[in-house]
């Protein structure tokens, strides 16, 4: 006997209960355990109002059949998602087949290229990019360290994901932010779906993606990495557009510049510095995330990681886990040195 | 000089606020500024605004912060939109005017000066300057010329390559009068343009602009809340108090005839003699009798004391292009120093 049992008496349902109700259908381990501890524990009669529990869907499910159990909203969520699976990768698919792509031939590109034209093909764009030695030395001898320890090859696939994943996130991300700089009602809008999105846990971008794509394809793990990289760039796109000195604004009007040329010749540029903040947190954010998509199949030193753990071999999980924090510093400093580079050649007023 | 029309105001109106058609109805009915706040809770900015702006002059508009002066600048090239009323630049009502000949008017008829200098901080010194042709589409190779002429002029001979924040405020105003210079635009609107400088720099400022001035007469609105500054540029002077105009005119004449009590407060801190001129309070007609010397309608009544070494018995002719156009007797001198208290009454009736 169930504890609300009596509510549905008085309330005169019993009858609604029991009509829908699937009868004596196959019983729950978790409901044959607790039947046989109610009949050995001496009956229900001595419910006291201490053991009284909250009227979840599975208590008012005990005393009323045709109430559904929490259970089956879990099952309802899953199959409702499958019957949309169909529909939604007619959608999806073709859209996201290029990510597919672009993942598949940047790995194959940077994994294939002999190591003496990489490493100093990557310099090079680190000095283009830093225009500072220290930086470029620190990268070098980095890069040297993870492949003398043989993560040459992991280190450079995790690279060629973080490459591509973030390249979209700027793609996309800067674009939003300034539609977002430029409209308070986007903003209201967008700003919740960011909020979700950076605090929905990692796995859980994994678990829908997982019944959309098959596991052979990067783009499972590519949209999990750009859902959750793309934030920071779309949110500071949108903060340093909106910082930008309303003074300066009011004389490019003044002047007569069009919205076009408002955008492109002042407020990007003064928004840089911003802008550039968020795609160094947009590549953190990318790496941290290559690690966890290691669980679908994306390769790189995540995949070693995940080795250490599944079978407890400590030293491949801390060597692969100290090249993550190698490559996590050399990308922080290239990206901070270009960011400092743009500072400098503004104005600090 | 001719005494054309450039700028024309006409009943302008501007109310802050969510309803300020509503709201304007009642300022039309005589509702004040602090009952309309207190009562609507809109805040009247400029309430029934008339004043012709001659071209090639400089009209002064002056007030106390908070007088709505800097509003009804903006106003002249749209920045701000009106509640009610018109602007008539050459005789056509600009507030019919497109997005395209609004456009057309800031960049090639108005040029604006701000009080926090609102200079690009990525652009070099040059590129602000040419910021204006750049907006009209003109390379960086055909007005670098032009620019360099004007930087040249206003004093920043060899700065083109500097950035803005390399300079000190007084030199990024140049660069601010230069930029507008440059755009070749009849119309300068200066908003609080010296504000911001020290009282040397202003000085020098003040100076480099009468001097600008007697070379291109341009048609100048200059926007200040220091007196002094006022009569020292203005060829014709306005009042606003609390969004209203409550005097306008000659500086000479506001500075003898002040039609308020507050403009009696105003002007009774400053130099009479250094501000007041021969012509102002001269004798018309042909001198008669005795006279000790000739001296010039616009020499001050300070260079006139010091020329009679402080001698109260002198008497003299005052000429205009080598023309006698009147007299002057040291007595009067001294009476002209002397704030007119007793005006209140006859400015009253």
């Amino acid at each position: 006997m169930a504890i609300y049992d009596s509510v549905f008496d008085s309330l005169g349902l019993r009858e609604w209960c029991d009509g829908g109700g699937s009868g004596e259908g196959p019983m729950s381990m978790a409901e044959l355990l607790a039947r046989s501890r109610g009949e050995s524990g001496g009956g229900t009669g001595g419910a006291s109002l201490w053991d009284l529990p909250f009227p979840s869907l599975d208590a008012l499910h005990d005393a009323c059949g045709v109430i559904p159990e929490s259970r089956d909203l879990t099952l309802g969520l899953e199959r409702g998602f499958l019957s949309m699976r169909d529909a939604l990768r007619v959608v999806i698919d073709p859209v996201t087949q290029p990510l597919s792509w672009m993942l598949r031939e940047s790995l194959a590109v940077m994994t294939n290229t002999p190591w003496w034209i990489m490493i100093p093909l990557l310099l090079a764009v680190t000095w283009l990019v830093s225009k500072s030695w220290r930086v470029v030395v620190f990268v070098a001898i980095s890069l040297a360290l993870l492949a003398f320890v043989d993560h040459y090859n992991a280190a450079m696939q995790t690279l060629a994901i973080i490459f591509v994943c973030a390249f979209i996130c700027v793609l996309f991300g800067v674009p939003i932010g300034i539609a977002m700089s430029r409209s308070d009602r986007l903003q209201r809008i967008v700003i919740p779906i960011l909020d979700m999105l950076q605090t929905l846990p990692p796995f859980v971008y994994l678990i829908p993606l997982i019944f959309l794509f098959s596991v052979t394809e990067p783009k499972l793990y590519g949209i999990a990495i750009i859902l959750y990289a793309i934030v920071p760039v779309i949110r500071l796109t949108d903060l340093g557009i909106r910082l930008v000195d309303k003074d300066v604004i009011e004389a490019a009007d003044a002047f007569g510049m069009t919205n076009r040329q408002k955008l492109f010749g002042v407020q990007i540029p003064l928004a840089l510095p911003n802008i550039m903040a968020g795609v160094n947190q947009t590549i953190m954010m990318s790496l941290a995330m290559v690690v966890i998509a290691s669980l679908v199949s994306a390769p790189g030193l995540g995949v070693l990681v995940l080795r250490g753990i599944r079978s407890l071999e400590l030293g491949v999980g801390l060597v692969a886990g100290f090249g993550i924090v190698l490559l996590a510093i050399m990308l922080d400093r290239v990206t901070k040195a270009s960011l400092a580079r743009i500072d400098a050649s503004q104005a600090r007023r | 000089m001719n005494d054309q029309v450039k700028i024309s105001i006409r009943n302008l109106y501007k109310i802050f606020g969510d309803t300020p058609q509503a709201a304007l109805a009642d300022v039309r009915a005589g509702m004040g500024k602090p009952e309309l706040l207190e009562k609507r809770n809109h805040v009247l900015g400029l309430s029934d605004i008339n004043v012709e702006i001659r071209t090639g002059r400089i009209t002064v508009i002056m007030g106390l912060s908070g007088s709505g002066k800097s509003t009804l600048i903006r106003h002249l090239n749209r920045l701000i939109e009106p509640t009610a009323g018109e602007v008539l630049v050459d005789g056509e009502n600009i507030l019919t005017w497109d997005e395209t000949r609004l456009r057309r008017l800031r960049r090639e008829t108005m040029s604006m000066v701000f009080q926090k200098f609102a200079l690009l901080p990525h652009r070099t010194v040059l590129e602000n300057a040419g910021m204006a042709l750049a907006t009209r589409g003109i390379s960086r190779k055909e007005f670098e010329a032009d620019a360099n002429r004007w930087l040249d002029r206003v004093g920043l001979e060899g700065y083109g390559g500097h950035y803005p924040h390399q300079l000190s405020g007084g030199m990024q105003q140049r660069v601010g009068i230069a930029r507008a210079l440059t755009s070749n635009s009849g119309i300068m609107l200066m908003d609080e343009a010296f504000s911001a400088l020290d009282p040397l720099i202003r000085t020098d400022m003040q100076d480099l602009l009468i001097e600008l001035q007697a070379e291109l007469h341009k048609t100048i609105v200059f926007i200040t809340h220091d007196l002094d500054e006022a009569l020292k540029l203005a060829d014709h002077l306005v009042i606003l108090k609390d969004g209203a105009v409550i005097q306008q005119g000659e500086p000479q004449q506001i500075l003898l005839e002040p039609a308020d009590p507050y403009i009696e407060d105003f002007v009774s801190d400053i130099n009479r003699a250094r501000v007041l001129r021969a012509r102002s309070i001269m004798e018309e007609g042909p001198a008669e009798g005795e006279i000790s010397g000739e001296i010039d309608h616009n020499d001050n009544l300070e260079s006139v004391i010091a020329m009679a070494e402080g001698a109260l018995d002198r008497r003299y002719r005052v000429m205009r292009d080598g023309e006698a156009v009147g007299s002057l007797e040291m007595p009067a001198i001294m009476r002209a120093l002397v704030p007119r208290q007793a005006s209140r009454k006859t400015a009253r009736n």
